[in-house]
C-alpha cells in the first residue's frame, strides 16, 4: 500500500518519456488520447494515494548514509498536490485544441507529462535532499516548455529561466549542509528540526542560512530581488504551459519555503528576528512593484506574468507573517491564485488562438466575439482583485486579519494597506480588458463582428477552474477548517 | 605471505611487458593484447580489493633482495586497489570509445606504437599508485611523462606536436622540481622509503631543526606535482594537449595522467610528510588558494571557448581546482571529498570527451557551437551521454558531481576558517558550470530545419554506444550508490596514516 505513493509520480514520468522516444506520430488522435488518458490516470491516482497512503513514510533508498530519498503524504503536501492536479488536467486538455498551432507536439505533451510527476514527487517529498532533488529537476525538465517554439527570444528566456532557478537551487542547498550540522534530522517535521544544543552559540550564522534559503526557494516564486526571470519566461511559453508555469510551479518555490521555514527551522525559531522583518519587507516590496509593472505592461500575457509575480508575494507574506490566520490565508491563496491564474492564461491563450492579438488595447470588443470566454476572464478577475462571493475575497480576507492581529509594530497596518493598493492595482490592470471588451465604444463597427468562441476543449477547461473559483469562495469553509487544523500545528 | 598479494606487482610487470610484446605483434593482436592486459590489471585489483576488504590492513611488499632501509618496496591497501581498479576501468572503457578514431586519425603503421605507449601508461600509474618508496615514484613519473607526450602527439599535426612540446617542457619542469624535493629529502633523512622518511620527518619536527628546508621540500614537491596535474596558473599546457590530441588520449589524459600525479601527491601527504605536518606548513593554503582560483578562472575560460573539445579541457582546470581544494582544507573530510572527486571526475570527463567526439563527427568534423547545432539529434547516444555529462558537471543530484560537492561543501562546514571562501566560490563555480554546460546541451538539442550532416545510427556504432551506455552507468552507480565508495575511501585514508 505505502509504494502507491510512487505511482502518482513514475507513471507520468514513464509516459512522458516513452513519448518523447517514441517516433513522430503522424495519427494526431492518438497521441492526443494517450496523453489525456495519462493526465486523468495520474490524477486518479493522486487521488488514491492521498486516501490510502496518507500520512504514511516511504524510504525510497539511501543516497549517502545521512541523506535518505523519503516520500511522505503530509496535510501541507496535499493542498499542493490537489492544487497541481486539477490545474494539470485542465490546462491539458486546453492544449489539445491550443497546441494545433504549434510545432512539435509530441515533445510537447511529453515534457508536460514529466513535469506533473515531478510536482507530484515535489509535493510528496519527505525531507529536503528528495525535494531539493525533483527541484532541479523540476528546473531542467520545465525548461523545454519555455524554450518551445525554439526562437530566440524563447531561447534567452529559458536561459534566464535556467540560471536564475540553479542559482536558486543552490542558495538553497546551501543551507542543507548546515542544517545536515545544526539539526536533528533533514526530514520535515511539524515545528522544525534545529537542535538547541548545537544550535547555541550560532544563532546568527543559522538565520543567516535560513534567509538564504528563503531567498533561495523564493526564486521560483518570483519575489524581489530575484524575480526578473519570470516575466521573461512565462509568457514566451505556449498559452497552456504558461497557465502551468504560473500557475503551479512557482507554487513549487511557495512549497519550498514553507517546509524551510515552518518544517525545518520552525516558526518559533525565525519569529521576531530579523530574517522575518527582512523576508516580509521584500514580500510587500514585490507585491507593490509587481502589480505597478502589471498595470504599465501592453501586452496581455506578460501583464499576466507580472500579476502572478505581485500574486505569489501576498502568499509568501501570509507566510511571514508567521500567524494562524495569515498562513491559512496564504495556503488558501496558493489555492485560488492557481485556479484564477490557470484560468487567466488559458483565456489569454484562447484569444491568442482565435484572433492572434496580444496586446490589450488590440482586444477591443473582443466579449462581443467570444462572451463565454470573457465572462469567465471577468469573473476570475474579480476574484484576483478579492471581490466576494469569490476565492480570492476569502484568502485576501484573512491575510489582512491574520496581518492586524499578528500585532507586529509597523507591519501589521503597513501590511494590508500594500495589498489594498495593489488590489486596486490589479483591478486596474485586468479590468481594462472587460471593460472594451464587452464595450467598445460608439464606433465599433458591428457589421463586422464574427463569432469566433473556441470549441469545447477551450471553454470547458476554463469554466471548470472559473466555477472552482467560485466555489471556494462560496463554500470556504470546508477548506478554511481543514487549513486551519494542519496550520495551528505548525505555526 | 597470500598469492594474492603479489597482484600488484603482477599488474604492473603485466602491463610493462605487454607493451614490449605489442612492438613486434600484428596491429589487431596488439589491440588485442592491450584490452585483455587492462582489463585483467583491473580484475587483479579488484581481487586484491575484496581481499583488503576481508584482511582489514594494508600491507608492504618488497621488491628484490635488498631490506628496508634499501630496495623497493610496493605498498597496497585498500585506497591503492580501489584506484587501481577505477584507473583500468576508466582505460578500458576510454580506449574502446575511442577506437574508431584511432583508426580513422592515426597512419597505421603507428597503431603499435600506440598500444605500446598505452601499456607503458598503464604500469607507470599502477606504479605510481602503489609504489612505497620515492625513487620508485620519480622513475616512474618520468616513464609517464614520456608516455603521455607520446598519446599526444601520436596523431601528428602543427597543432598536437606543438601541444606536445609545451606538455613536455612544463612536465618537466614538474618532475625537475620533484626531483629537486626528494633530493633535499633524502639529504634531510637519508632515506627513499615512505615510512623510513616519514620516521625521520617526526623526529626533525620533534627537534625543531631544519624547518626552512623541510618547508622549501614540501613545497618543491607540491607545486611540481601541481604542475604536472595542472593546477591553476600551471595549466597553460592544458587545452592544447586535451583539445588536439585523439579522443582516447585527452580521456586518458585528464582522468588517469592528471589524476595519478594527484593522487601521488596525497600518497606524500600521509606517507612521506605526515598529514599533521603538511597541515601545518603554509604550503597548505598555497594549495587551496590556487584550487579556489582554478575553480573560477576554469570556467571563466571554458566560457569564453568556442570549441567544445577545448572548453571540456578548460572545464578539467576547474574540476582540478576542486581536488585542490579539497586538499588544501586540510581536514580529513577534506581529503575524503578530493579522492571521491578524482574517481567522479574521472568518470565524467572522459564520459564527456567521447561523447563530444560523436558529436563532432556528425558536424562534419567541426568542433565550433555553430555547427554542433542539433547534433544530438543526429547521434542520439551521445547527445543522452553529453547531457548527463553535464549535469553531473553541473551537480545535479542521482550523479557523480552532486555528490562530490556535497562532500566538499559538508567538509568545508566542518573547517571554521575556510568555510566561507570555500561554499562561496563552489557556489560561483557550479553557477558558472551549468553557464557553459548547459549552453552547449541547449545547442545541441536545438532543432536545425535541414540539417547539412547525415545522422549516424546504433547500427554503424555499436561499440561506441555500449561505452558510452558503460560510462553512464558509472555516474550513475557513483551518484547513487555513493555510501559504499566514500566509506572505502574514508578506511583507505585511515590506512594512509
Amino acid at each position: 500500500m505505502i509504494y502507491l505513493m510512487l505511482l502518482p509520480i513514475l507513471f507520468p514520468i514513464l509516459m512522458g518519456i516513452s513519448l518523447l522516444v517514441r517516433k513522430e506520430m503522424k495519427n494526431r488522435p492518438a497521441l492526443l488520447i494517450t496523453t489525456g488518458v495519462s493526465l486523468i490516470i495520474t490524477a486518479l491516482l493522486g487521488l488514491l494515494a492521498i486516501i490510502l497512503a496518507r500520512g504514511e513514510m516511504l524510504l525510497l533508498f539511501n543516497l549517502t548514509a545521512t541523506l535518505p530519498i523519503i516520500f511522505k503524504i503530509d496535510n501541507m503536501g496535499m493542498v499542493f498536490a490537489g492544487m497541481t492536479m486539477i490545474v494539470f488536467v485542465c490546462a491539458g486538455f486546453f492544449s489539445f485544441e491550443y497546441m494545433k498551432h504549434e510545432q512539435k507536439e509530441k515533445r510537447y505533451y511529453g515534457y508536460y507529462l514529466i513535469v506533473f510527476g515531478i510536482l507530484m514527487a515535489l509535493c510528496f517529498a519527505g525531507n529536503i535532499i528528495t525535494f531539493y532533488l525533483f527541484f532541479e529537476i523540476l528546473t531542467l525538465s520545465s525548461m523545454p516548455l519555455v524554450l518551445h517554439n525554439g526562437s530566440r527570444e524563447a531561447v534567452m528566456a529559458g536561459l534566464k529561466y535556467l540560471f536564475y532557478s540553479l542559482c536558486g537551487a543552490y542558495m538553497a542547498l546551501f543551507g542543507l549542509y548546515f542544517l545536515n550540522k545544526y539539526g536533528n534530522t533533514l526530514s520535515f517535521s511539524e515545528g522544525g528540526v534545529i537542535n538547541a544544543e548545537l544550535a547555541a552559540g550560532n544563532i546568527q550564522l543559522l538565520l543567516a542560512v535560513a534567509f538564504v534559503m528563503i531567498l533561495g526557494f523564493s526564486v521560483k516564486a518570483g519575489m524581489f530581488p530575484m524575480h526578473a526571470w519570470l516575466p521573461a519566461a512565462h509568457p514566451v511559453a505556449p498559452a497552456p504551459a504558461s497557465a502551468v508555469l504560473s500557475a503551479v510551479i512557482v507554487k513549487a518555490g511557495v512549497l519550498g519555503i514553507v517546509r524551510v521555514v515552518y518544517y525545518l527551522f520552525g516558526a518559533s525559531f525565525l519569529r521576531g528576528t530579523w530574517v522575518q522583518t527582512a523576508w516580509m519587507i521584500l514580500t510587500l516590496i514585490t507585491v507593490f512593484m509587481g502589480s505597478m509593472l502589471a498595470y504599465r505592461e501592453p501586452v496581455l500575457k506578460k501583464r499576466l506574468a507580472y500579476s502572478t509575480v505581485s500574486q505569489v508575494s501576498y502568499i509568501l507574506f501570509g507566510l511571514s507573517v508567521m500567524d494562524a490566520g495569515s498562513v491559512t490565508g496564504g495556503v488558501l491563496h496558493v489555492i485560488c491564485h492557481a485556479f484564477i491564474k490557470a484560468a487567466l492564461f488559458l483565456c489569454a491563450g484562447a484569444i491568442i488562438y482565435k484572433t492572434g492579438k496580444t496586446r490589450v488595447d488590440e482586444l477591443r470588443g473582443i466579449g462581443k466575439e467570444m462572451p463565454l470566454l470573457l465572462w469567465c476572464y471577468t469573473i476570475v478577475s474579480l476574484g484576483l482583485i478579492g471581490i466576494p462571493p469569490t476565492g480570492g475575497f476569502v484568502s485576501k480576507w484573512y491575510l489582512a486579519v491574520g496581518a492586524l492581529e499578528s500585532g507586529m509594530p509597523g507591519f501589521s497596518w503597513v501590511g494590508p494597506v500594500v495589498l489594498l493598493i495593489s488590489a486596486l492595482l490589479t483591478a486596474g490592470y485586468l479590468l481594462p480588458v472587460t471593460i472594451h471588451g464587452f464595450f467598445p465604444g460608439a464606433d465599433y463597427d458591428y457589421q463586422k463582428l464574427q463569432k469566433k468562441e473556441p470549441n469545447s476543449f477551450m471553454t470547458v477547461p476554463v469554466l471548470i477552474l472559473t466555477v472552482l473559483s467560485v466555489l471556494v469562495g462560496l463554500f470556504p469553509n470546508v477548506l478554511i477548517n481543514f487549513i486551519q487544523q494542519f496550520v495551528t500545528k505548525i505555526v | 605471505m597470500d598469492f594474492i598479494q603479489n597482484f600488484p606487482f603482477f599488474s604492473i610487470i603485466l602491463s610493462m611487458f605487454s607493451g614490449t610484446v605489442c612492438s613486434v605483434l600484428p596491429r589487431k593482436a596488439a589491440r588485442w593484447v592491450n584490452t585483455i592486459v587492462v582489463s585483467v590489471a583491473g580484475i587483479l585489483s579488484l581481487i586484491l580489493l575484496i581481499y583488503l576488504i576481508g584482511t582489514g590492513e594494508s600491507y608492504t611488499y618488497m621488491m628484490g633482495h635488498f631490506p628496508a632501509p634499501w630496495g623497493n618496496e610496493i605498498r597496497a591497501g585498500i585506497l591503492e586497489a580501489l584506484m587501481a581498479l577505477f584507473f583500468c576501468i576508466i582505460m578500458l572503457l576510454s580506449m574502446l570509445g575511442g577506437r574508431k578514431k584511432l583508426d580513422d586519425e592515426v597512419v597505421e603503421s603507428k597503431h603499435n606504437l600506440y598500444y605500446i605507449l598505452v601499456n607503458l601508461l598503464l604500469s607507470s600509474l599502477l606504479a605510481l599508485v602503489y609504489t612505497n618508496d620515492l625513487f620508485t615514484a620519480y622513475v616512474f613519473v618520468e616513464i609517464n611523462t614520456i608516455a603521455a607526450c607520446g598519446l599526444i602527439m601520436i596523431r601528428q599535426n602543427g597543432r598536437t606536436i606543438e601541444a606536445a612540446v609545451r606538455y613536455m617542457i612544463m612536465s618537466l619542469l614538474g618532475s625537475g622540481m620533484l626531483l629537486l624535493g626528494i633530493c633535499m629529502l633524502y639529504d634531510l633523512t637519508g632515506h627513499l622509503l615512505m615510512s623510513n622518511i616519514k620516521e625521520s620527518v617526526e623526529l626533525i619536527m620533534a627537534e625543531g631543526t631544519y624547518h626552512v628546508p623541510l618547508l622549501i621540500t614540501i613545497a618543491l614537491m607540491s607545486v611540481g606535482l601541481a604542475i604536472k596535474s595542472a593546477l591553476f596558473p600551471f595549466h597553460a599546457w592544458l587545452p592544447d594537449a586535451y583539445g588536439y590530441s585523439i579522443v582516447s588520449s585527452a580521456a586518458m589524459l585528464s582522468s588517469l595522467v592528471s589524476k595519478g600525479y594527484i593522487f601521488l601527491l596525497m600518497k606524500i601527504i600521509y606517507r612521506v610528510i605526515g598529514f599533521d605536518v603538511f597541515d601545518g606548513s603554509r604550503i597548505i593554503d598555497v594549495l587551496f588558494v590556487f584550487g579556489l582560483m582554478g575553480m573560477i578562472f576554469g570556467s571563466l575560460n571554458a566560457i569564453e571557448e568556442n570549441d567544445i573539445r577545448r572548453m571540456i579541457a578548460f572545464s578539467s582546470v576547474a574540476q582540478i581546482g576542486y581536488i585542490y581544494m579539497g586538499i588544501g582544507m586540510g581536514t580529513q573530510a577534506g581529503m575524503t571529498a578530493s579522492v571521491f572527486h578524482i574517481l567522479s571526475h574521472a568518470a565524467t570527463k572522459s564520459l564527456l570527451f567521447i561523447a563530444a567526439i560523436g558529436l563532432t563527427d556528425v558536424s562534419g568534423g567541426s568542433r565550433k557551437f555553430i555547427d554542433l547545432t542539433g547534433a544530438a539529434y543526429r547521434n542520439k547516444w551521445a547527445g543522452v551521454a553529453f547531457m548527463v555529462g553535464s549535469l553531473s558537471m553541473v551537480g545535479v543530484p542521482m550523479f557523480s558531481g552532486f555528490i562530490s560537492k556535497l562532500l566538499f561543501a559538508q567538509a568545508a562546514v566542518q573547517n571554521h576558517g575556510k568555510m566561507l571562501p570555500a561554499l562561496i566560490v563552489l557556489a560561483i563555480s557550479t553557477i558558472l558550470n551549468a553557464i557553459y554546460f548547459m549552453k552547449t546541451v541547449i545547442r545541441i538539442y536545438t532543432p536545425v530545419e535541414e540539417s547539412k550532416y547525415e545522422s549516424i545510427t546504433f547500427k554503424n556504432m555499436k561499440l561506441y554506444a555500449v561505452t558510452l551506455v558503460c560510462f553512464i552507468i558509472l555516474n550513475v552507480v557513483l551518484g547513487i550508490s555513493s555510501q559504499p565508495i566514500v566509506d572505502l575511501i574514508e578506511q583507505g585514508l585511515a590506512m594512509f596514516a
